[in-house]
């Protein structure tokens, strides 16, 4: 059964941890656009805009006058490709949401929230599946925290000198462990992320970053479409 | 502002949409969707995530290592906050205790 304010209390749950996870990244990122001579309207636009943590940041180190333009898109859509990926799986099941509430979602599709809305889809499956109330839950507070904080960083830019001091640099990476673990029933699981970890860390280890996340992702997503029986029921083997 | 920085800042928001939305108009232009298509997309969440994990345990160091497969094998048996929790005071402890 369907009930909105249980949607919205699971989905503000997850904002809590997400909350400590991004604030050292977004306090980061005022700091040092502040620092490469963004204005405080120029820095929270980009945040506004953009709202995708690593691309900001690429787009920052890149950044100085004249600015590079061409350098500038091309790092950023590189940075960005893997979103492709996510909302070509995610889309399927948005069943739920309307035209303007697909676009809004994909907007503000960061990581977490994509990675989120995957496991509620799948623990939901058969029960209404993906909310709009629960999905708009978490990206809400999540917008506003990242541009909160990167407004926050501009201003106090030296308090953020060392976000690894307590473990924050790890809660996202944890994060989406434990949502990479919580996908484990899935059709070769095993198979897909051991190929996956394979490609991904030759291809960190040559190309570099960010390929590593859409090449050894496609690696992964590749030998599942090779090994997926047509017509394989999905109800049958959930090991 | 500069209009430079102005534009500039409004194309990457747009090729960032384009992106996150690009998928899923892909995934409408065929009526059905065949059953490859299918499995290869359910493949993506643990694909495209091990991949954002794998480097981070592989490069950081053993600290970061240890705790990255301590909290897989937390994951066998806890939900995400449990694995969050245990994840982040292991590498807080480890780091405090060896700097």
């Amino acid at each position: 059964m369907l009930n909105r304010k249980f949607e919205i209390f699971d989905g503000f749950k997850l904002f809590l941890p997400l909350m400590v996870a991004t604030a050292p990244f977004g306090l980061l990122f005022g700091a040092v656009a502040a620092e490469k001579g963004l204005s405080t309207a120029e820095l929270l636009m980009m945040s506004a805009f953009l709202f995708a943590g690593a691309s900001q940041f690429v787009a920052l180190d890149l950044w100085g006058y004249p600015l590079a333009y061409g350098a500038i898109i091309l790092s950023v859509f590189a940075v960005n490709f893997r979103h492709l990926l996510y909302s070509a799986s995610l889309g399927r099941k948005m069943g739920a949401f309307s035209g303007w509430q697909k676009l809004l979602a994909f907007a503000l599709m960061v990581d977490p929230q994509w990675a989120a809305g995957e496991a509620r889809a799948e623990e939901r499956k058969g029960k209404g599946g993906l909310q709009p109330a629960f999905y708009f839950a978490l990206a809400l507070p999540l917008y506003c925290w990242w541009v909160f904080n990167t407004w926050i960083g501009s201003i106090f830019g030296a308090m953020v000198s060392n976000p690894e001091a307590l473990g924050f640099d790890l809660i996202l990476p944890i994060y989406f462990l434990g949502l990479t673990m919580s996908f484990r029933k899935r059709h070769n699981w095993l198979l897909v992320v051991m190929v996956s970890a394979v490609a991904s860390i030759t291809v960190y280890l040559t190309l570099g970053a960010p390929w590593h996340i859409s090449l050894g992702g496609a690696a992964g997503i590749l030998v599942a479409a090779i090994v997926g029986k047509p017509q394989a029921g999905e109800i049958a083997s959930g090991k | 502002m500069e209009s430079e920085v102005f534009f500039l800042i409004v194309i990457l928001g747009l090729v960032t949409l384009a992106t996150r939305a690009g998928g899923y108009l892909m995934i409408l232009m065929f009526k059905t969707i065949h059953p490859r298509v299918e499995a290869a997309l359910d493949a993506v969440p643990a694909a495209v995530l091990t991949t954002i994990v794998v480097p981070v345990a592989m490069t950081s160091g053993w600290k970061e290592a240890l705790t990255i497969i301590a909290s897989a094998l937390i994951g066998l048996r806890f939900g995400i906050i449990g694995i969050l929790l245990f994840g982040t005071c292991l590498i807080a402890g480890l780091r405090i205790v060896f700097g």
